[in-house]
C-alpha cells in the first residue's frame, strides 16, 4: 500500500488531506498542486477584488506535517497499469489510491481579442479564479462579462466601491439558470440603481485593450474585463488516462471513476449528472471520500444546499430542485410579487414541502424559507405570511361585513337582502322580487341561497 | 299637474331598466315614457343570448321586472329608429317621419359589434354576435363537422365558440392579445383557460391578427388568413372583437363625442344639453365607455333618480369583474386583476396538475384585497369578490381552500 495521492491545490484537495490525517489514514498522503502557493479559499476571491478582504486571509489552515505537499508541480500523466503519476519535473510518484481534485478553470468566451493564444488571456482581461486574478484593477471602467450568480456578485461588489461597471450578458435577463424573468428583474434593478450599465441580450463581439465592442456595435470603455462566464472542469488528465469524462470526470456513488483505484471530487467531478460548482459540495465530497478511504464506507448523498449569492444588503436565495422530478410531479407553485418593495418569491411545493424555489428581497422570508427547505419541513398553511414575513393575523372572523355587495349586477348588499328577508322575503324568488338580486347574470344565486339558510338558522 | 314626456332612444337592457325605474319611482305619475327600439322585439336579456344556441327560445330571454307592457304610462315602439332631434323645440324625429316632443331625452342606443376592416369581412358566411337575429342567422348557416373561426377571444368570443360547438362545428378562436379574456384575467389564468378549451378541440390562436377572410368556390367565406400566414378553414366566421358605441346621433343633435366615441356625459350621465342624457354602452362617462350591463344599470338608476326627484348617486366607475363558465372550464377576474394599483402585491397559487390557478392582488399593506384571477376552480369567486377593497378575514390559502370545501 503506497498511500493516497491527491492531485489538486484547491479546497477539495486540502479538505480531503486534512480529513484523511484526522481519521488516521494508515498510508501516506501526498498533495500535488499546480499553483505555487498553498491552498486557499477560492470562494472569497471576490472579496479580495473589491478590497474587503486581504489576499493573505484566504489561505487555508496549514495541513498536518504528515501530509506531503508538492506545490508548483504539474502532473503530466497517469500510468494506471503501474499505479504511478509522472510530474513535470521528471519525478514519478506511485499511488495506492489516486484522487483527482483538479478543480475547474474559467470558461473563456470565444470573442476575438480576449486571448492572445489558447489559454492565455490578453492584457486587461482576467477571470476571478486564482489569487493572481485579484491583483489591483487597472484604471478605468470594468466590463463584467456574464450575468450569472458570479457576474451579479462581482458587479454588485465593484459598483459598491464606486467603480464604474458595465455588465454584458447574452441572455435577455440575469441569472437565467436560476431565476424566471420576473425575479431576474430585481437584481437588475439593484445593479442599475448602483449605476451598473446592464447590456442584456448582448454579446461581446471583440476586445482590444481599452475597449469592448458589443454585437450591436456599441463600444464600451474597459480598463479591465472580468470574465464571469462559468467554469470548465479540469479533466484533461483524466481524459488522457482513458477515464470517462462528460461535464466532468464521471464518478459513482462511492466517488470512484471507472478505475477503482482512482477517485474524483470537487469541481472536476461529475456525480449523478451534476458537476459541482460550490466549495460546499467539494467539502461534502471530501468528507464522504475521507470516510470511505478510512473504512467507514457509505455512498455519497448530496445534502440540500441553498445558493446565497453574495450581494450584501440585498437578500436572495436560490433553492435548487431537491431531486430530479418531472414538472407534473409537483403539487403547486406559489409565488409572490411585491414590485414596490422589490420582493419576489416562488416556491414549488411537493407533498406540502418545498421542492425548489427562489426568494428575493425579504430577509425574513429568505431565512425562514431556507430553513424549511434545508430541513425538508412542511410549509405552514399561511403561505402568504411565509413569503411576505407578515405576522399572519387577519381581520374579523371570516363572515363578510353587511355592506358587502352580493349581487353586483344590481348592486344589492348583504344588508339589503337581510332587510328584505326580515320584511318577509324568505326564499330566493321573493328576495329576487324584492331586491332584484340574482336577476342579472345569476352568479350570486348560491350566495343568496346560503344567506337565506343562515338567516333561517339564526331565527328561532 | 302636467304630464311630462321622457323619450328613451334605444330599447336594450339599459333602456328597459331606465323605463322600469322611472315607472316604479314616479309615484305622482308625472312622466309618460316613450321607448324607441330599433330591433323588431322589445328588450331582452342580451347577456343570455348564447343560451339560444343551447336550446332556449327568444321568449326565454324576456326581461321580467317592472315596466309591464300594460302600463298606460309606457309606450313601446319596437322597430322604430330615432334619426334626429330639434333641440330648441325639443322634438325627436324617427325614421318613419313621426315626431315626438320630449321634456327629457335619454340616449340608450347601445353599441354595434366592431368588425375589423380586413378584406372579405363582409362575405356571406360572416356574422356578428349581438342580436336574436344574428344568432338565428348563425344557427341557419352552421355546418356540423366543419371548422369555423371566431374573431375575438374575449367573453363574447368564447361564448360564440361554445355555441358553434353546440351546433356541431369545430371552432377556432383568433385573439390579438397574448392570451384569452385579456381584459379580465392575467396570463396565468389565460394559460389554464386555453389549455382547457384546446382539450375540447377548440383551436386557440393568440397574439394573432386577422389578415383576410377568403371566399370558397361558392363565394361564401371559406377560410381565414392570419397576419402570420396561418390559414384556417372556416365555413363560417363570427366577429366578436369588441363593440363601438352607437353615437351617430351626436352629429345631427350637435352633441359632443368622447375621444374614443360615445356621447360625452358627466358623472350624472348628462350631456351639455340639460334635457338630454346618455346611458349604457353609448355613453362616454367623463370620456370613458363601459361595455358591460352592470355599469349601464347604474347609469340608468342615476338618471331615473334625477328625473323622479330621488337622491341620485354619481356614476363613478364600474366593476369589470367577469366570470366565464362554459366549455368545461371556469375562469373569473375581479377588481384589480392585473395588479395595476401602485404598490400592489400579487400572490399566486398555480397547480398545473390539477389545472387550477388563483391570483390574489393585495394592497401595499399586504392585507387589503384589491382583486384577483381564478381559473379552473372559481368556487371562491363570490366570496373574494365581495371582499374586494376590504381587509382579508383569513389567509388567501384558507379562503381558497374554504371555498373548495363548501362545494
Amino acid at each position: 500500500m503506497t498511500g493516497v495521492v491527491i492531485v489538486g491545490g484547491g479546497p477539495a484537495a486540502h479538505r480531503l488531506a486534512a480529513l484523511l490525517a484526522r481519521y488516521g489514514h494508515p498510508g501516506g498522503v501526498s498533495v500535488v498542486g499546480a499553483e505555487p502557493r498553498p491552498p486557499y479559499n477560492r470562494a472569497l476571491l471576490g472579496s479580495v477584488l473589491d478590497g474587503t478582504l486581504d489576499a493573505d486571509r484566504l489561505t487555508l489552515p496549514a495541513l498536518p506535517a504528515a501530509v506531503r505537499q508538492l506545490t508548483g508541480v504539474r502532473v503530466t500523466a497517469v500510468d494506471r497499469a503501474r499505479r504511478a503519476i509522472r510530474l513535470d519535473d521528471g519525478r514519478e510518484l506511485p499511488y495506492g489510491v489516486l484522487v483527482l481534485a483538479t478543480g475547474a478553470r474559467p470558461r473563456t468566451p470565444r470573442v476575438p481579442g480576449l486571448q492572445t493564444q489558447p489559454g492565455r488571456l490578453a492584457d486587461g482581461v482576467r477571470a476571478v479564479r486564482t489569487a493572481a486574478d485579484c491583483r489591483p484593477l487597472s484604471e478605468g471602467p470594468v466590463v463584467v462579462v456574464g450575468g450569472g450568480i458570479r457576474g451579479v456578485e462581482t458587479a454588485w461588489a465593484l459598483s459598491g466601491t464606486g467603480q464604474e461597471v458595465a455588465l454584458v450578458h447574452p441572455a435577455g435577463q440575469l441569472m437565467e439558470r436560476h431565476l424566471d424573468m420576473v425575479a431576474a428583474a430585481l437584481p437588475a434593478e439593484w445593479l442599475a440603481a448602483r449605476g451598473v450599465a446592464l447590456h442584456l441580450g448582448r454579446r461581446a463581439a471583440e476586445y482590444t485593450p481599452g475597449k469592448v465592442v458589443l454585437d450591436d456595435g456599441q463600444v464600451l470603455a474597459a480598463g479591465t474585463v472580468l470574465l464571469c462566464t462559468g467554469t470548465v472542469a479540469e479533466s484533461a488528465l483524466a481524459r488522457a488516462s482513458g477515464l470517462e469524462v462528460r461535464g466532468g470526470v464521471v464518478v459513482d456513488d462511492l466517488l470512484r471513476t471507472g478505475d477503482p483505484h482512482i477517485h474524483a471530487i470537487g469541481d472536476c467531478a461529475e456525480h449523478a449528472g451534476t458537476t459541482g460548482t460550490t466549495v460546499l459540495r467539494a467539502w461534502e465530497q471530501a468528507e464522504t471520500l475521507a470516510r470511505n478511504l478510512t473504512g467507514r464506507e457509505r455512498p455519497y448523498a448530496p445534502e440540500r444546499r441553498v445558493l446565497r449569492p453574495r450581494t450584501p444588503g440585498r437578500d436572495m436565495v436560490v433553492l435548487p430542485p431537491a431531486a430530479p422530478v418531472r414538472p407534473d410531479d409537483t403539487d403547486a407553485t406559489v409565488s409572490l410579487l411585491d414590485r414596490a418593495r422589490g420582493h419576489h418569491a416562488r416556491l414549488v411545493l411537493r407533498g406540502g414541502r418545498i421542492h425548489e424555489g427562489t426568494v428575493i428581497g425579504s430577509p425574513s422570508a429568505v431565512a425562514e424559507v431556507s430553513r424549511l427547505y434545508l430541513r425538508d419541513e412542511p410549509v405552514p398553511a399561511d403561505l402568504l405570511a411565509l413569503l411576505t414575513g407578515a405576522d399572519g393575523t387577519y381581520a374579523g372572523d371570516g363572515t363578510p361585513p353587511d355592506d358587502t355587495v352580493v349581487c353586483h349586477c344590481n348592486n344589492v348588499t348583504r344588508k339589503a337582502l337581510k332587510d328584505a328577508w326580515h320584511r318577509g322575503a324568505h326564499d330566493e324568488a321573493a328576495l329576487a322580487r324584492a331586491t332584484r338580486a340574482t336577476t342579472g347574470c345569476g352568479g350570486c344565486t348560491a350566495a343568496v341561497r346560503s344567506l337565506c339558510t343562515a338567516l333561517e338558522g339564526a331565527t328561532p | 299637474m302636467t304630464t311630462r314626456t321622457l323619450v328613451v332612444a334605444g330599447h336594450g337592457m339599459v333602456g328597459h331598466r331606465l323605463a322600469g325605474e322611472i315607472l316604479e319611482n314616479d309615484r305622482e305619475g308625472r312622466w309618460r315614457v316613450v321607448v324607441l327600439g330599433e330591433e323588431p322585439r322589445p328588450a331582452y336579456d342580451r347577456v343570455a343570448l348564447s343560451s339560444l344556441l343551447g336550446g332556449a327560445t327568444p321568449d326565454d330571454l324576456t326581461l321580467a321586472g317592472p315596466g309591464a307592457p300594460d302600463d298606460g304610462r309606457l309606450l313601446l315602439r319596437p322597430g322604430t329608429t330615432m334619426t334626429g332631434a330639434d333641440r330648441p323645440t325639443r322634438t325627436v324625429t324617427c325614421h318613419d317621419g313621426t315626431e315626438i316632443g320630449y321634456d327629457a331625452l335619454v340616449l340608450a342606443t347601445g353599441s354595434r359589434p366592431f368588425v375589423p376592416p380586413a378584406p372579405g369581412h363582409d362575405l356571406p358566411g360572416c356574422f356578428v354576435y349581438r342580436t336574436v337575429e344574428d344568432i338565428a342567422a348563425i344557427r341557419a348557416a352552421a355546418v356540423p363537422g366543419r371548422e369555423a373561426v371566431v374573431v375575438g377571444g374575449g367573453l363574447l368570443g368564447l361564448e360564440a365558440a361554445n355555441g358553434l360547438r353546440l351546433l356541431g362545428m369545430r371552432p377556432h378562436v383568433v385573439e390579438r392579445a397574448p392570451w384569452l379574456m385579456a381584459q379580465q384575467i392575467d396570463e396565468g389564468g389565460g394559460r389554464v383557460l386555453a389549455r382547457a378549451i384546446e382539450r375540447l378541440g377548440v383551436g386557440v390562436h393568440c397574439s394573432s391578427a386577422l389578415h383576410a377572410v377568403g371566399a370558397g368556390t361558392d363565394g361564401r367565406a371559406g377560410r381565414v388568413e392570419l397576419a402570420d400566414g396561418t390559414v384556417l378553414d372556416a365555413a363560417l366566421v363570427v366577429f366578436a372583437a369588441g363593440v363601438r358605441p352607437r353615437d351617430e346621433l351626436a352629429a345631427p343633435l350637435g352633441l359632443e363625442r368622447g375621444e374614443r366615441g360615445g356621447f360625452l356625459v358627466d358623472q350624472w350621465c348628462r350631456t351639455a344639453d340639460e334635457h338630454i342624457w346618455a346611458i349604457g354602452e353609448c355613453a362616454a362617462v367623463r370620456g370613458r365607455c363601459h361595455g358591460l350591463v352592470a355599469p349601464g344599470f347604474r347609469m340608468a338608476e342615476t338618471v331615473a333618480r334625477q328625473l323622479t326627484g330621488g337622491a341620485p348617486e354619481p356614476f363613478t366607475g364600474a366593476d369589470t369583474s367577469a366570470k366565464l363558465k362554459l366549455l368545461g372550464v371556469e375562469v373569473a377576474g375581479f377588481g384589480d386583476a392585473h395588479a395595476r394599483s401602485p404598490g400592489a402585491i400579487e400572490y399566486v397559487r398555480d397547480d398545473r396538475r390539477a389545472g387550477t390557478y388563483a391570483k390574489v392582488v393585495l394592497a401595499a399593506d399586504g392585507r387589503t384585497l384589491l382583486g384577483g384571477v381564478l381559473a379552473g376552480d372559481t368556487r371562491a369567486y363570490p366570496a373574494l369578490r365581495a371582499l374586494t377593497a376590504r381587509e382579508l378575514p383569513a389567509s388567501p390559502d384558507e379562503l381558497l381552500a374554504g371555498a373548495a370545501g363548501e362545494a
